[in-house]
This record gives structure tokens, C-alpha cells and sequence, in this order.
């Protein structure tokens, strides 16, 4: 067996007549912090959710552990240990914060105590313990992407997809969060992470995946990336010599 | 602190309930209710209680924790009723296995019910649409059976008192029965609502897709509140055809007691353990008082009659307000149930219940 | 036999006509503000008892009736949105769909209170006429009711076309935060298109009291009808309800002959419903307004 987590090959998605995502490939190492990054609109998160199931793929295979998950139910990839968070964060507002936990660790418990402790180990891990009891519709951003997280990890994945946890946080709380990601890593859990905020995956991720306008256009370490100069271009558009023709 | 002032205001209701049958008629109870409110008529009151306490308790698993809301359990507790009621008519069978019998029909059924319609994707006011429409669905075919018995339904053939057959004279072991039923609908909800099932139901009502991607099959997990929801209403459906002996279409499977099931779980507090049942105790009485106070309206003139008649408007118009103020054609229970629900609606949206709460413990900060 | 079938096609669209603007008011609801009456039907008691009083008590003719009660008809829709409905248009999808039973219930015992469940029925000399058409007979109080009704949705869409309030409607029904944007006055747009529901209902309610019998609680099995007109035509689609009332009322008419019993004639139209919901849930003609 390979050791890549994730291996995912040619996955393309359609809707109507525009190509959202083409003919894309990724593999993941385990114990890696991978980061998929790419402007506004490259496809990042319909290709995040064709790779957890909630999206079919039209073309192409998906690998999780060497088991192929095309078509499988989203539950069912959770349960083979592979879960993920929403770039829109959708906590279960009018539960607690630990009940929301707690109903990512029943993953692998079906006892409510057990639930209650694993879900309390988490909750110490991101840092979020003392708010335990606060409903989780009234938290602030950065407090609902924490519980997202928290929530994932309850499950006690091999491999988290994170939906841009990092988006529209303040720079106290990004790093904080990024601090928290570090542990994430540290308790063996593999990450592939979406987000368009370069400079922060640069300094987190071993390898990076770089989509525009649904292709992969780059991929390597950071460093490699960064040189890229298509990579360059994507990101600078026009700044960087060429007209911005296809840009929107 | 909260909590065991609860459980110690819930603990005094219930031995109260507990005691009623032993005082019901004493003189005492007499002078405090209202005329007429007294002896068996308030154990028929009691007994509605508890009914409709269990079947809105039955709901809350499907509509309050899951979040589904079937506006059709009518026909899960007309399957129940008949189920029953046939297998003692036709084999003898007695009802305490016939109620298990109608249970597992209806388990069946919901079921069905469920994966078809939640695997076309099925939510919301289409769901309600759907269960509106299936329950029709069996009013009509109920109508239309010979062996349902027609619009004239089935009588249960009159034994004497027996615990084997279900069938008493005397009110007190119906009052008992129903009670036991409350109670059981009180602690499956409350095992449920504290395991892992529950947990995963309110995810999924909160988000199907945040539940999906932590490992909750969210089809399966409906299915299964459908199935239990519906088998636990045929209990209540069965019961009912053991207390009135008589039961059809008409008055087992109508829209109306789909709407006053949901009633009392929303108005109480739907998605809590305890929310249906203190909807039934507020709302119940209030109705049943209602009736028993304006018991005149069913005797009074006719409406048309009163309106045809070859007297002075001005006299007609005063013997139109007499009628209206012996309860008019009726309905005015109804009437009421319909502006609590209004209100709750735009006031206190999660009910009754949890409005209780926050105004103790707001209460208790001041 | 064949006259038969003549029969059944004529008076299912006898009746078509009447479901089709009962419908056009759900339909109305449902595609400007998103809100699944299910007291719509309800509001056909109102209607009906309007043209019900106004011959026992003053001798005016339904027809006038139905045209006299508008006022009325329009200022209910506007003042159950103005205080009920509008309160909760930001609320879960549960509580807008609990609201509106609250309503059917109070509205249905409102009328059980004050004019008891006693059947009713307003007596004109024309109630029973007909005519012969190729052996089938034809209703003339039917029929007067189909036009009127087909000639008020029609004028209903020219209106939603061609003047300003029409166009703000359509623009609430497509883009809320849109036409919020650009100056219509959103909750006074509902307010208007809840009182224009109302009136199609109860006018509808108005036409059908010179052969249909009244009754606190006949409003529900027209809400559901209406629900299933709705679905088959698209939801929020006016022309659809407008198609969808002929074909429901065609169906029920043919399931009255074709269904071992005419009662089970329902049973046909509500898996009719169940199929549409399931597997064409955009219904025949698409969801958009106009």
C-alpha cells in the first residue's frame, strides 16, 4: 500500500457549461499538512467536496486508504476516517458547544458518557474548554470555525479536509487557530487544507496544491510553489505582466 | 437548582394525577370546579391529557427532535386504532398483543414512508405536504374498505370488565392506562433524547450536512425517528379504541387531530422531552373546559332557524347575541387552541416550556 | 358511455376554472414571499358566507357579492400579513407553516362560533339551470363561475405584466434583497400580494355558493387541492396553477367515474400529488412567477 492517504485522479465536475473543476489529481501523504490553495473561484471547494462525498465526480477515481469512495455517502467516508469542515461553518446553533462536539465523537462511541469525555478532550486540545456550555448559535466567527474543527476532530479522523478555517479571522485569532492545527498534526491526524490566504499555508503545509480556473496548475512544497510563475501569475494576475482577460 | 425545582413541581403533578381518581368526586373538588367538572368527566378530562400528553410526546420524536414535521399522524394512530381492534373482532386476538400489532404495522408504514420520501429529498413543508396527503390517502381508502367497516367504522364487541380484553365499565383503569402510557412516552423520549440516536437526530435537524460529514447517515437515522414515531402513536390509537369502544375514519384519521397532536408539542415545547406534555396539560384543559362550559351551544337554536325566523331584527339580532353567548354553533376550544398556537408562534417561537426557563432564570439574575 | 366521458371531461372543467384561481392565490403566496399557506383554503369560507348573508339578508345575487366583497376580501390578506405573517418571515421555515394552521384553525371555528357547522346553502332561482351540450348537460352556474374565475386569473397576470406594482411583485418573488435594493418597499409589496391571494380565494368561495354547499370546514380539502395544483404547475408559477386547476379538476372528475367509488375520487388526485412532489418537484411549467 501506498502511503498516500488520498489519492485522487483526473476528477473533473461540470454544471451546465462551465467546468468548475478539470481533470484535477492530488495525493496526500499521510502525517502531512497539505494545502490546497488557489484566487477566489478556482474550484478549491468544489473540489474539496467531490473528495468528501458530498459532491458526485464526473469523471475520475477517488482513493481513501486504497478503498475507492466515488459514490460513497459522506457518513460512510467519516466512518472510514476522513471528515471535514464547511467553509461556511454550519455548528448545530441550537445545541452546546459540547453537545456539538460530542456529536462528532459518537463517530466511534454509541455511549453518551464516553462521548462527553472524548468530546471534552478536544475541547481542551483547541484551547475552547470553558465555553463548553455556551449554545454554539451564539459564538463569534473565530469561536464557530473552533468548534468546527473541534467538532471534526472528534470523530477521530486519519485525514481532516479543512474548508478554510482561516477565512475572516483577525490576525490574533489566525494564528491562534494555526496553533491549533499544529496539534491537530501533533495527534497524527493528516490535513488537507483550502484556503486562499497564501502566506499563511506557506508557513503550514509540507506540500501544496495550487488550482486556477479548475486546473492544477502547481504543485510541490511552499517553497517550490512560491517560485512558480504560473503560480505568480494566478495570483498577481495582471501585476505580473499579462492582461487579466479571463479574470471574474 | 433549576433542574430539581423541575423535577420536584413535575413530581407534585404527577402524584396529583396519581391521586385524582381518589377524590375526583369528593365534595371539595365539587366546590372548586366549575359545574360539571367533576367525577368522571374529570378523569375524562385526565385521560385526554394523558392521551394527547403521549401521542404529541410520540411526534416529538419525528417533528421536535428530528425536526421533521409530519402534519399526518393521525394515520399512524387510525393503524394503530384498527389494527387492534380487527385482530380482537376477527380472531379474539386480545388487545394488549394487537396494540404491539399495530405498532409494527405502523412501524412498517412509517418507515416507508420515510424512505420514500426522504430519498427524493423531502423537507419541510414538502414532507408535511406528503404525510397531509398519505393520511387522506388512508381517511378515503378507510371510507371506502368493507373491511374497515365504512364510514360507519367498527364497534368493539362489549365484554365485561376485563383486563385480558382491555374493557372496563368504570373509568379508573382507563385513567390508569393512560397515565402509564404518558409516562412511558416520558421515559422513551427522555432514553432516547440522552443517547447517541437523539443526539444524532437533533444534529440532524440542526444540519443534515454538518451531521453527514460527521458520520451520521442522516436517511437512515430519519427513517428510524419515522418508524418509532409512528409505531408509538399506534400504542395511543390502540388505547383510544379500547377507551371509546368505537372508532371511524372520521374521527380517528381527520387533518384536525394531525394539528392538535402538533399542537400541544409545539405550543409546550417541541424538541424537549418534557415540551408535548406540558402543552397537553395547558392546552387540554383550557380546551375542555371551553366545551363543558359552553355544553349549551348543541342545544340551542338553530342558527338558520334563528336567522329565517319572522321576528323584528332588532329581537333577532339580541336572541343572536344569547346564542353567542352560550358558546354560538361551538368550536370555540378549537378557536382558542388556534390563537395560543398564533401567539407562541410570534412570541415565544420554542414554546411554552422553554420560556418557563429563561423567565426562572431571569428570575433568579435580577 | 361516450357521453359518459363528455360528461366527466365537462364538468372537470367546470369546475377546473374555480380551482385555478383558488390556486393563482397559493401560488401567489408561495412565489413572492415564500410562505406555504395552509389556511389558504380557509379563506374560501370567507368568501362564501359573504355571498351567503348578503342574500339571506339584503337579497344581493352571489355574483354581486363576489365583485361588492373585495374590499373586504383584500383588507383580511393585508392585515393577517401586516400582523402575522410578516412578524415571522424571518423565522425557521416550522413556525411559518405553524402560523398559517394557527389561522386555518382560528378562521375555521370562527365561523363554527358564530354561524354553527350547519350546512348552508343560498338558494337562487338559477342554481339548477343547464344546458345540452352534445348530450352532455352543462351547468350554467358552473360555467359563469369557470369564466369568471379564468377571466380574473388572466387579468391577474396582465397585471403582474404590465403595471408598476405588478413588476415590484414579480421583483419581490425573484430577488427579495434585489428589489429591496432598489427602493420597493418589500414588506408593503407583501402586504398587497397577500391581500390579492385572499381575494382570488374568497371571490372563488363567492362564485361557488350557487351550487356548492357551505360549511366551516370545506376550506381544507381546497387548501390541500390547491397544494396539489400548486405542485403540478410549478410552484410560484401563475400560468401553471392556471393549467393545473383544469387538469386536477379533469382528473377528480374522471376519478369520479373511473375509481370504484366517487368519495375515492381524491385518491387519485393526492398520489397524483405524492408523484409530483417525488419525482418532479418543479412541477409541469417551471417555478418562476409570470
Amino acid at each position: 500500500m501506498s502511503d498516500f492517504i488520498l489519492e485522487a485522479t483526473n476528477i473533473s465536475k461540470r454544471f451546465g457549461g462551465l467546468v468548475a473543476v478539470k481533470e484535477a489529481s492530488i495525493s496526500v501523504k499521510r502525517g502531512d499538512i497539505v494545502g490546497l490553495i488557489g484566487p477566489n473561484g478556482a474550484g478549491k471547494t468544489t473540489f474539496f467536496n467531490m473528495l468528501s462525498g458530498f459532491m458526485p465526480a464526473d469523471t475520475g477515481e477517488i482513493f481513501f486508504k486504497g478503498k475507492k469512495i466515488n459514490g460513497m455517502r459522506p457518513s460512510n467516508i467519516c466512518k472510514l476516517g476522513m471528515t471535514r469542515t464547511f467553509q461556511i461553518v454550519k455548528p448545530f446553533p441550537e445545541l452546546t458547544v459540547l453537545e456539538n462536539v460530542m456529536i462528532g465523537a459518537f463517530n466511534t462511541t454509541s455511549s453518551t458518557t464516553d462521548a462527553k469525555k472524548i468530546a471534552m478532550e478536544v475541547l481542551n486540545l483547541v484551547g475552547y474548554a470553558s465555553y463548553a456550555d455556551m449554545s454554539a448559535g451564539s459564538l463569534t466567527v473565530a469561536g464557530r470555525k473552533r468548534v468546527e474543527v473541534a467538532k471534526a476532530l472528534a470523530t477521530k479522523p486519519e485525514l481532516m479536509l479543512l474548508d478554510e478555517v482561516l477565512a475572516g479571522l483577525t490576525p490574533t485569532e489566525m494564528w491562534s487557530m494555526i496553533d491549533v492545527l499544529g496539534k491537530v498534526r501533533d495527534q497524527g491526524v493528516t490535513v488537507l487544507i483550502v484556503e486562499h490566504v497564501m502566506a499563511v499555508i506557506m508557513n503550514l503545509c509540507d506540500q501544496v496544491f495550487v488550482l486556477n480556473y479548475g486546473e492544477k496548475i502547481a504543485e510541490g512544497t511552499p517553497a517550490e510553489v512560491s517560485e512558480n510563475p504560473k503560480v505568480l501569475e494566478a495570483y498577481l494576475g495582471d501585476d505580473y505582466g499579462k492582461p487579466a482577460s479571463g479574470a471574474n | 437548582m433549576g433542574r430539581s425545582v423541575g423535577f420536584a413541581i413535575y413530581g407534585v403533578i404527577g402524584l396529583i394525577c396519581i391521586g385524582l381518581p381518589f377524590f375526583a368526586e369528593s365534595d371539595v373538588v365539587v366546590a372548586v370546579m366549575p359545574p360539571g367538572l367533576s367525577g368522571s368527566t374529570l378523569l375524562h378530562i385526565g385521560i385526554l391529557i394523558f392521551l394527547f400528553g403521549y401521542l404529541a410526546t410520540s411526534w416529538n420524536v419525528l417533528g421536535g427532535f428530528c425536526g421533521q414535521l409530519s402534519l399526518g399522524h393521525a394515520a399512524f394512530f387510525a393503524i394503530g386504532a384498527y389494527t387492534s381492534s380487527l385482530l380482537y373482532i376477527h380472531f379474539g386476538l386480545t388487545p394488549w398483543v394487537g396494540m404491539l400489532a399495530g405498532a409494527a404495522v405502523a412501524a412498517v408504514v412509517g418507515y416507508g414512508l420515510g424512505y420514500v420520501s426522504f430519498k427524493y429529498g423531502l423537507k419541510g413543508p414538502f414532507f408535511a405536504l406528503v404525510t397531509i396527503a398519505f393520511a387522506e390517502i388512508l381517511r378515503l381508502l378507510m371510507l371506502y374498505w368493507d373491511f374497515t367497516g365504512g364510514p360507519l367504522g367498527l364497534l368493539i364487541p362489549l365484554t365485561e370488565d376485563s383486563w385480558s380484553d382491555m374493557q372496563f365499565m368504570a373509568k379508573e383503569p382507563y385513567y390508569y392506562m393512560a397515565f402509564g402510557l404518558m409516562i412511558f412516552g416520558i421515559l422513551a423520549t427522555a432514553k432516547i433524547g440522552s443517547s447517541r440516536f437523539g443526539y444524532y437526530l437533533r444534529a440532524i435537524r440542526e444540519s443534515e450536512e454538518a451531521a453527514e460529514a460527521l458520520g451520521i447517515h442522516s436517511m437512515r437515522n430519519k427513517m428510524h425517528a419515522a418508524a418509532i414515531s409512528a409505531a408509538m402513536t399506534a400504542l395511543g390509537g390502540t388505547f383510544y379504541a379500547q377507551y371509546t369502544q368505537y372508532i371511524v375514519p372520521d374521527d380517528v384519521v381527520k387533518i384536525a387531530l394531525s394539528i392538535e397532536i402538533i399542537l400541544f408539542a409545539v405550543i409546550g415545547g417541541s424538541g424537549l422531552v418534557m415540551g408535548p406534555v406540558v402543552g397537553a396539560f395547558i392546552l387540554v384543559p383550557i380546551g375542555e373546559m371551553t366545551r363543558v362550559i359552553f355544553s349549551t351551544a348543541a342545544t340551542g337554536v338553530s342558527f338558520v332557524a334563528l336567522v329565517n325566523s319572522d321576528i323584528p331584527a332588532v329581537e333577532k339580532f339580541a336572541k343572536y347575541l344569547d346564542y353567542l353567548a352560550s358558546g354560538g354553533g361551538g368550536g370555540l376550544a378549537l378557536l382558542l387552541y388556534g390563537a395560543i398556537l398564533i401567539f407562541v408562534c410570534l412570541v415565544m417561537p420554542r414554546g411554552v416550556l422553554p420560556a418557563l426557563k429563561s423567565l426562572q432564570s431571569w428570575g433568579k439574575k435580577s | 358511455m361516450l357521453t359518459v366521458y363528455l360528461q366527466a371531461l365537462i364538468s372537470g372543467l367546470l369546475i377546473g376554472g374555480v380551482f385555478s384561481l383558488i390556486a393563482v392565490g397559493l401560488t401567489l403566496t408561495f412565489g413572492v414571499m415564500k410562505i406555504k399557506n395552509f389556511a389558504h383554503g380557509d379563506f374560501l369560507i370567507v368568501g362564501m358566507y359573504f355571498a351567503f348573508f348578503c342574500h339571506l339578508l339584503l337579497g344581493i345575487d352571489p355574483y354581486l357579492s363576489a365583485l361588492l366583497g373585495i374590499p373586504l376580501f383584500f383588507g383580511l390578506g393585508w392585515i393577517i400579513q401586516n400582523y402575522l405573517i410578516n412578524p415571522v418571515l424571518s423565522a425557521p421555515e416550522t413556525i411559518k407553516i405553524l402560523i398559517t394552521v394557527g389561522i386555518s384553525l382560528c378562521l375555521q371555528n370562527i365561523a363554527v362560533f358564530l354561524f354553527s357547522p350547519d350546512f348552508q346553502r343560498v338558494q337562487v332561482e338559477y342554481g339548477t339551470a343547464t344546458f345540452d351540450l352534445f348530450g352532455a348537460s352543462v351547468s350554467i352556474t358552473r360555467l359563469i363561475a369557470t369564466s369568471i374565475a379564468v377571466f380574473i386569473v388572466v387579468a391577474l397576470y396582465i397585471f403582474l405584466m404590465k403595471t408598476s406594482i405588478g413588476r415590484a411583485i414579480r421583483a419581490c418573488a425573484e430577488e427579495r434583497d434585489g428589489a429591496l435594493a432598489v427602493g420597493v418597499n418589500v414588506d408593503r409589496i407583501y402586504l398587497i400580494a397577500l391581500g390579492i391571494a385572499t381575494s382570488c380565494v374568497c371571490i372563488a368561495g363567492a362564485l361557488m355558493t350557487p351550487f356548492y354547499t357551505i360549511s366551516p370546514t370545506v376550506g381544507v380539502s381546497f387548501t390541500l387541492t390547491a397544494f396539489v395544483v400548486v405542485v403540478l404547475g410549478g410552484l410560484g408559477n401563475l400560468k401553471g396553477a392556471l393549467v393545473g386547476g383544469f387538469i386536477i379538476g379533469v382528473v377528480e372528475s374522471f376519478g369520479e367515474i373511473l375509481m370504484p367509488e366517487a368519495a375515492l375520487k381524491q385518491v387519485a388526485t393526492f398520489a397524483i400529488f405524492i408523484l409530483i412532489l417525488l419525482f418532479r418537484p418543479n412541477g409541469l411549467f417551471g417555478t418562476k412567477l409570470a
